[in-house]
């Protein structure tokens, strides 16, 4: 039981699963979309991050930037749900900006959890 | 340099006339055009604009003809352009005819083939490649053992029609192949012999004269640039290597060299034949088994007499047979004949021989006397000279003992000292060692091979060979063990780090080389040091799997520690914290 590969691979699959969850349903519609869920993504993809600094393998270089994407795009759809709030109120486009944006990040955590196979698969130990 | 202006300026000198002769002609019929006039729809006359006739001009003399333009011409304006039609069209024709002409031009295409091959050479980036000169069939074998061993050449030939026919083969796509001759400096300048990526030459036609130029050339353009030369005259060797040659390879001597080997020393002699032949390649399992007694040798050519000069200094008795008087004269009790006619062997005293050498310069000449030898004694050590590569065939099915063929004698040398330089120290040891040494070598490769077979394989596949540096950019999970104050021995290396099973690869360490300590068969259980640098000889992905274990930062890590070795900045820093924790326990 390898610690460090099962918290590493926990925290990116849970990233993939909230920003599934808060990605999912109508594009413009604020009711079907939870920006607590959002912001948890967010945090949880920035862990998993963090859990990769420092490794020097190839595998792991790629793994950094697909995770840095994948907070890049989190990080400027919370940016904008926030501005929104402070500036009068979500509309259904910024509900629309927002969410799209999410679903790049699911794009790279979906990428993430593709390199993560296939270092199971790469190193059988 | 060379290349694209040079074409320009060929292109240009000879385009000079017909360029001007186009141009007046057309001018000319322009202005005839513009000052005759025409008329329009409602029949006023009307004078043709400048860009008009110019047009009608280019669209008649070239022969595309699109009709009159802007209106139906006159009468009298097509009688001039009657007049004009020939001239014009002679002068497009002449232009053309002396383009194509420039095209189809022996020096022009010499000039398009050089630039488009410096634009090749250029083309390979930072690529490490080896110059070849000569692709005649020692070069051939030389590029192909190259290419298989994942290293690319250049290569270059003084025979262009030869060049052409080769680089149609496409396992040469992407070698720049060019027909000049190598002898001259800027043709080696234009196949990147200054070149940074450029890891040596290699000589290899079989013109001794044009080899010491090459030789030279090189040596004096870049005196750091290793040179492999072929030479079959001990005075061009002897010149070659008094201005350092790295290596200087005559196949008469290697051959006899070998020979004396397997009359010698059969064990070596096998292992030698292991570690040298093409990777992959079936090898010989059965050690030689030559006898002691008198020897027959047919044709006492270049080949021969170094055969009987080595003969000579064992006292092994022998027998000359050739067909030239002023060459078996020079030997006591020669007989003048072939060899391919059964009373000139009985002559030769066949019945009582242990062997024979048929090293005439004709290949169908050595099939036969084999042939007739056999028929008279079947106990016969037979050794066959060939000489076309295209005869393969007939002495694959003759199965003498021994086949000596010149080109593939040094192809395969320099491609084992030029690839592999330590390979090279380690064949020196094993000639110069005692036949133990040798029993030794071939127990383990025996046992490696067989492992990797599975038993009851008959054709056991020659393995490759390859050198590692442990130093921290080829190898930084070695180098990982190393800053950890670690033991790394020689077993770890051996074991394939990726795998849930306890699995060892199918590689036996040869030599390890420390600054000018050299170790030969090291145990397993030998430490490395950093900076050591070893070569392997192993089958199958044994390479591919000991380059994870050096290159990866963590496997070797793993493998040597109890618990999973750390990956990243806060499992390392955790597990610093772990192991001072049990320290003060």
């Amino acid at each position: 039981m390898n610690f460090e590969k099962t918290s590493f691979a926990f925290f990116i699959v849970l990233a993939l699963t909230l920003n599934f969850g808060f990605f999912i349903g109508d594009i413009d519609n604020p009711a079907h979309h939870d920006a607590m869920e959002l912001g948890a993504a967010l945090v949880v993809s920035i862990i998993a991050t963090i859990l990769k600094f420092g490794d020097r393998s190839s595998m792991g270089a790629v793994f950094l930037a697909t995770s840095l994407v994948a907070d890049l795009q989190l990080l400027l759809a919370a940016i904008f749900w926030g501005l929104a709030i402070s500036n009068g109120g979500v509309t259904p486009e910024v509900v629309a900006r927002v969410v799209s944006l999410s679903g790049g990040a699911l794009l790279a955590n979906l990428v993430s959890v593709t390199l993560l196979v296939a270092e199971a698969i790469v190193y059988r130990r | 340099m060379y290349g694209m202006n040079d074409i320009v300026w060929l292109t240009m000198r000879r385009m000079r006339l017909p360029l001007i002769v186009l141009l007046l002609v057309f001018f000319a019929s322009v202005l005839v055009m513009v000052t005759l006039p025409g008329v329009n729809a409602e029949g006023e006359p009307v004078h043709l604009s400048y860009l008009d006739a110019a047009y009608f001009v280019a669209i008649m003399s070239t022969t595309i003809g699109f009709g009159e333009i802007p209106y139906p011409f006159t009468d009298t304006q097509r009688m001039v352009v009657l007049a004009l039609v020939f001239p014009n069209v002679i002068a497009w024709l002449y232009s053309f005819g002396v383009i194509l002409q420039l095209l189809l031009d022996r020096q022009f295409q010499q000039v398009m083939a050089r630039s488009r091959f410096g634009r090749k050479v250029r083309g390979m980036g930072s690529d490490s490649f080896y110059l070849v000169c000569g692709f005649g069939s020692t070069g051939y074998v030389v590029v192909q053992g190259l290419l298989a061993r994942g290293k690319r050449a250049v290569v270059m030939d003084a025979d262009e029609d030869l060049v052409h026919a080769r680089a149609l083969d496409p396992r040469f796509t992407f070698t720049p192949i060019f027909g000049g001759d190598p002898t001259i400096p800027a043709n080696l300048e234009r196949a990147g012999l200054e070149r940074d990526n450029c890891r040596g030459v290699i000589i290899t036609t079989d013109d001794d004269h044009a080899n010491l130029t090459m030789a030279i050339t090189s040596k004096l353009l870049r005196p750091s640039l290793p040179v492999f030369a072929r030479s079959e005259d001990d005075r061009v060797s002897d010149n070659m290597r008094s201005f350092g040659t790295d290596h200087v390879i005559n196949p008469y001597e290697i051959f006899a060299e070998r020979l004396y080997l397997a009359l010698t020393s059969p064990i070596k002699y096998l292992v030698q034949d292991w570690l040298i032949t093409v990777p992959g390649k079936p090898m010989r399992h059965r050690k030689l088994e030559p006898r002691t007694g008198r020897w027959i040798v047919c044709g006492a050519g270049r080949f021969g007499s170094q055969v009987i000069e080595r003969l000579a200094r064992d006292g092994t008795p022998y027998t000359v047979v050739d067909v030239h008087p002023e060459r078996s004269g020079d030997y006591e009790g020669a007989i003048l004949g072939r060899g391919t006619e059964a009373h000139t062997l009985k002559q030769a005293g066949i019945e009582d021989a242990v062997g024979i050498i048929a090293c005439t310069g004709d290949d169908i000449d050595n099939l036969s006397i084999i042939m007739t030898a056999r028929e008279l004694n079947d106990k016969l050590f037979q050794i066959v000279r060939q000489e076309d590569q295209r005869n393969t065939p007939l002495f694959d099915k003759l199965g003498a003992d021994l086949v000596a063929q010149r080109s593939l004698i040094v192809a395969r040398r320099i491609l084992a000292v030029a690839t592999n330089p330590m390979l090279a120290t380690f064949l020196d040891h094993l000639v110069h060692e005692n036949d133990e040494f040798a029993e030794k070598v071939f127990a383990r490769l025996k046992a490696c091979v067989e492992t990797y077979c599975g038993q009851g394989v008959e054709d056991w596949p020659s393995p490759q060979q390859w050198t590692v540096e442990l130093d921290a950019s080829h190898a930084p999970g070695a180098a990982a063990l190393f800053e950890a104050d670690m033991e790394l021995t020689l077993s770890y290396l051996l074991h394939n780090t990726r795998s849930e099973r306890d699995e060892d690869l199918h590689c036996v360490c040869l030599e390890i080389e420390r600054g000018a300590q050299r170790l030969f068969l090291p145990a397993n259980s030998t430490r490395l040091q950093p900076g050591d640098r070893l070569l392997f000889a192993g089958w199958g992905r044994a390479r591919h799997e000991m380059m994870w274990s050096l290159e990866d930062p963590v496997l070797l890590l793993n493998y040597a520690t109890p618990g999973p070795a750390p990956r990243t900045s806060i499992g390392r820093w955790l597990w610093r914290r772990r192991q001072a924790d049990s320290g003060r326990i």
